[in-house]
């Protein structure tokens, strides 16, 4: 330590006097004004350099400022990212041929159609209930189509929420020979649910409300929460009516179970954006406008217009006359006819994932309706589905 | 003082060659390094936590939770504060953890002589058990241990020894003390700690006098007479006083419409099934740390005691083994740190550890501080092994010599 010290000092000592000695002597004072001259030279450079690297970390910085836009950074990518799942059928699960399809699926479908132009330019990444606030807050993926429920505190603290594409509400499943019949009759039950949802927190607000006192099993897995309630690990499978319509036909007897008639919670499904892109969050919410509106004014997949129908909305909504803000968005003026040729209108959505052709939800007469069929907006057909007007 | 003349007539390796030079050189551009690296991160979270509008702070900590939490050992209430339910998940880790390491290490040990045994096929087998535990993932492992427990049969059909054990998929419950009143029960208590103590002097008093006289002074007889005593007549004196004893046993009963299991002591299916999976897992590395650290030991140790007339089980007990602890502890610390933190895991089969918690806990909480919390933990409880280890190592080392 001590000789190294005494190193240091002395190799700074004879850098010191070395530099004195070059002063001190006469004989090479020429050489020194030259060596100054060179060294006003190198400042020169050294300015002209300062200047140049000012204007490009400027332009450096403008680049920035595009790939703030997430638009832009999508097109770039050439591919959306949305956060997803496969393991509920109809939302997001697993075809025969192990394509990851569903609804949400669908809906990322549609804006990959509306941004690239292609419904096939996606990436799915699969994530736990849990995931989902990490994962949007992040901002890695440009919408989350997870199943998630809209809250405020979400909305607050994740990201936010574009519009609502599915109103669903949290029931329970029980096997029928335990002779339960309403949710009341579960007191002392164990209650299997997936960890970081909604659900979960309902069920604790039911369960003390009612002073049911129900013991939980969380697990972070659907799946394992199916294979759970299904060997009899709990008395009761909690989540949203919808799934578990859809989950009772991966049990391995189906018709030993019941869905009970109570409802215990609002949950309004719809895409999630990251905060700070108030452009993105307008894309998606004009994607999901496009594909409620097609519904309503009967542009349906196969069959979408491409010249003048004569009804002035559907004429907009397709872009060939009058604009509903395409261009203040950053798309195409034909945007719609992409997305609803790519996926269908709302309606086809659904009749292919959670209708007849799916899970088999109904939704005539339920929420899930259209409020009404344009033009005829005076003979509501009762439903909660509605946009924006696109204009 | 320096003499200048030595500075200029330095004719010693040049100085870019100097190894004393190029050392310091290194030490300052690595730190330079490290702090560069620390500040981009810092700077980076900072400046994503404000473009994204990331929410972030620790206030509510102070808000009611509001969530189940599946399994938990300290009495939890939903209108608990985070803070708290934060606790009752480092208490559920800790728990884990602990009878973890513990068994672990019990079957490690067993599991690692075994594979030293001259017998074949014991040998083999253990040998066998380490390859399979060692070189399968534990996550799979846990979903495996799963699945058998899920084939139990369901809690109306369970298995009942004696009328007081009850296993079935949704755990095993057995007997437990509970307080009857809590004051006298935490008095007995104490005065049990007071009979382990006075239990434990005897047990040295007695050793010593073994030690030297040379005769046999039954220290541990000793010992164990004068705990029990103690803890007994406690025992007696506040039952006659209180009017009733300081415990009793509760015993598990089905009841209700569902035929849950009320009472006793019950360890639900998902800390069975994190509890083994944990255990088998930890055990193989432990067996081959345990394998490595006898095998340290010089042969002539080994052949010394036979010689002296040591059955095979005394050498092991009293010569190799003690020998091979410097070379087990640390590597054995890393384990113990290894199943504590792969408690992690817990939430895929359903059992409330901290992680678990905390990241539920992200739902209405802002998630970056969440998970600041959720290392600060997990640093805290290996740190405090690591201590435990290091003091316990700091005995065994070699003494003078």
């Amino acid at each position: 330590m001590k000789r190294t010290l005494f190193l240091f000092v002395a190799l700074s000592a004879l850098v010191l006097v070395l530099a004195g000695c070059t002063q001190d002597t006469s004989a090479l004072e020429s050489e020194n004004a030259s060596l100054q001259s060179q060294v006003s030279n190198l400042e020169a450079q050294v300015s002209t350099l300062e200047a140049q690297v000012a204007e490009q970390s400027a332009e450096m910085e403008s680049m920035t400022m595009m790939e703030g836009s997430r638009l832009d950074a999508v097109r770039e990518r050439g591919h959306v990212i949305c956060a997803s799942r496969d393991d509920v059928p109809g939302y997001g699960g697993l075809d025969a041929a192990g394509n990851n399809v569903g609804f949400d699926i669908d809906l990322c479908r549609a804006l990959a159609a509306a941004v690239i132009g292609d419904p096939n330019a996606i990436e799915i990444r699969l994530i736990t209930a849990a995931e989902r606030g990490p994962t949007i807050q992040s901002g890695e993926v440009d919408m989350l189509v997870r199943t998630v429920t809209w809250t405020t505190s979400r909305d607050a603290g994740w990201g936010n929420y574009a519009q609502t594409m599915f109103y669903d509400g949290q029931g329970f499943m029980v096997r029928e020979d335990s002779g339960v019949t309403d949710a009341l009759d579960l007191a002392g039950a164990t209650v299997c649910v997936t960890l970081g949802t909604t659900t979960e927190l309902n069920l604790q607000d039911f369960s003390d409300q009612n002073g049911l006192d129900l013991t939980v099993s969380t697990f972070e897995d659907t799946d394992a929460v199916v294979a759970a309630y299904d060997a009899g690990q709990c008395d009761s499978f909690t989540n949203d009516n919808s799934q578990l319509a859809a989950l009772r036909t991966a049990l391995s007897n189906p018709a030993d179970h019941v869905i009970l008639p109570n409802t215990i919670s609002e949950e309004p499904l719809g895409p999630v954006v990251p905060h700070g892109d108030d452009q993105w969050f307008d894309i998606v919410k004009t994607v999901m406008g496009i594909l409620i509106y097609g519904e309503a004014y009967g542009v349906s997949q196969g069959s979408v217009p491409t010249a003048e129908t004569g009804n002035t909305k559907v004429d907009r909504l397709l872009g060939v006359s009058g604009s509903f803000g395409q261009a203040e968005l950053g798309l195409d003026e034909t945007v719609a006819q992409d997305v609803l040729n790519a996926v269908g209108n709302y309606g086809e959505i659904y009749s292919r994932h959670l209708g007849p052709d799916g899970i088999n939800l109904p939704r005539e007469g339920g929420r899930n309706a259209l409020w009404a069929n344009a033009p005829c907006t005076d003979c509501p057909k009762g439903g909660q589905i509605y946009s924006a007007p696109l204009r | 003082m320096v003499s200048a003349a030595r500075i200029l007539t330095y004719q010693g390796i040049p100085v870019w060659r100097h190894v004393q030079v190029i050392q310091w050189a290194a030490q300052i551009i690595s730190s330079i390094v490290v702090v560069a690296l620390v500040v981009w991160f810092f700077t980076n979270i900072s400046g994503a936590i404000q473009e994204r509008e990331i929410p972030y702070g620790f206030s509510f900590l102070s808000r009611e939770y509001q969530t189940p939490i599946g399994e938990h050992f300290l009495p939890y209430e939903s209108s608990d504060t985070f803070l708290y339910a934060l606790f009752v998940g480092i208490t559920n880790t800790a728990i884990v953890a602990v009878a973890g390491v513990f068994l672990a290490t019990a079957l490690g040990i067993f599991i690692g002589v075994s594979r030293l045994s001259t017998n074949w096929i014991v040998a083999k087998l253990a040998m066998v058990y380490i390859e399979f535990f060692r070189n399968v993932p534990l996550l799979v492992q846990l979903f495996f241990w799963f699945y058998i427990v899920l084939e139990l049969p369901g809690v109306r059909e369970s298995i009942v020894i004696a009328d007081v054990l009850y296993l079935s998929n949704r755990g095993f419950s057995m007997p437990w003390p509970k307080a009857t009143d809590y004051p006298v029960a935490l008095i007995w208590l104490g005065l049990a700690v007071v009979a382990i103590v006075a239990g434990a002097l005897v047990y040295r008093w007695r050793d010593r006098m073994e030690e030297r006289t040379g005769q046999s002074s039954y220290p541990l007889i000793y010992g164990l007479l004068v705990a029990v005593v103690i803890g007994a007549a406690a025992w007696l004196v506040l039952s006659f006083a209180s009017g009733a004893s300081p415990f009793y046993v509760s015993v598990p009963e089905p009841q209700g419409r569902f035929g849950n299991i009320v009472g006793g002591f019950t360890a639900r299916a998902g800390l069975l099934v994190l509890l083994i999976g944990l255990v088998m897992y930890t055990a193989s590395f432990i067996a081959e740390i345990v394998r490595a650290g006898i095998q340290s030991v010089g042969r002539g140790q080994t052949e010394a005691a036979r010689a002296l007339g040591l059955s095979p089980m005394n050498t092991l007990r009293n010569v190799t083994f003690p020998q091979a602890l410097r070379v087990i502890i640390p590597p054995l610390i890393s384990q113990f740190l290894n199943l504590t933190k792969n408690s992690s895991l817990g939430g895929a089969v359903a059992y409330s550890d901290l992680f678990n918690i905390a990241i539920t806990m992200t739902q209405t909480a802002p998630s970056v501080s969440i998970f600041m919390l959720i290392m600060a933990s997990y640093l805290a409880m290996s740190l405090t092994w690591s201590l435990i280890g290091n003091l316990y190592n700091r005995q065994i080392r070699f003494v003078g010599g």
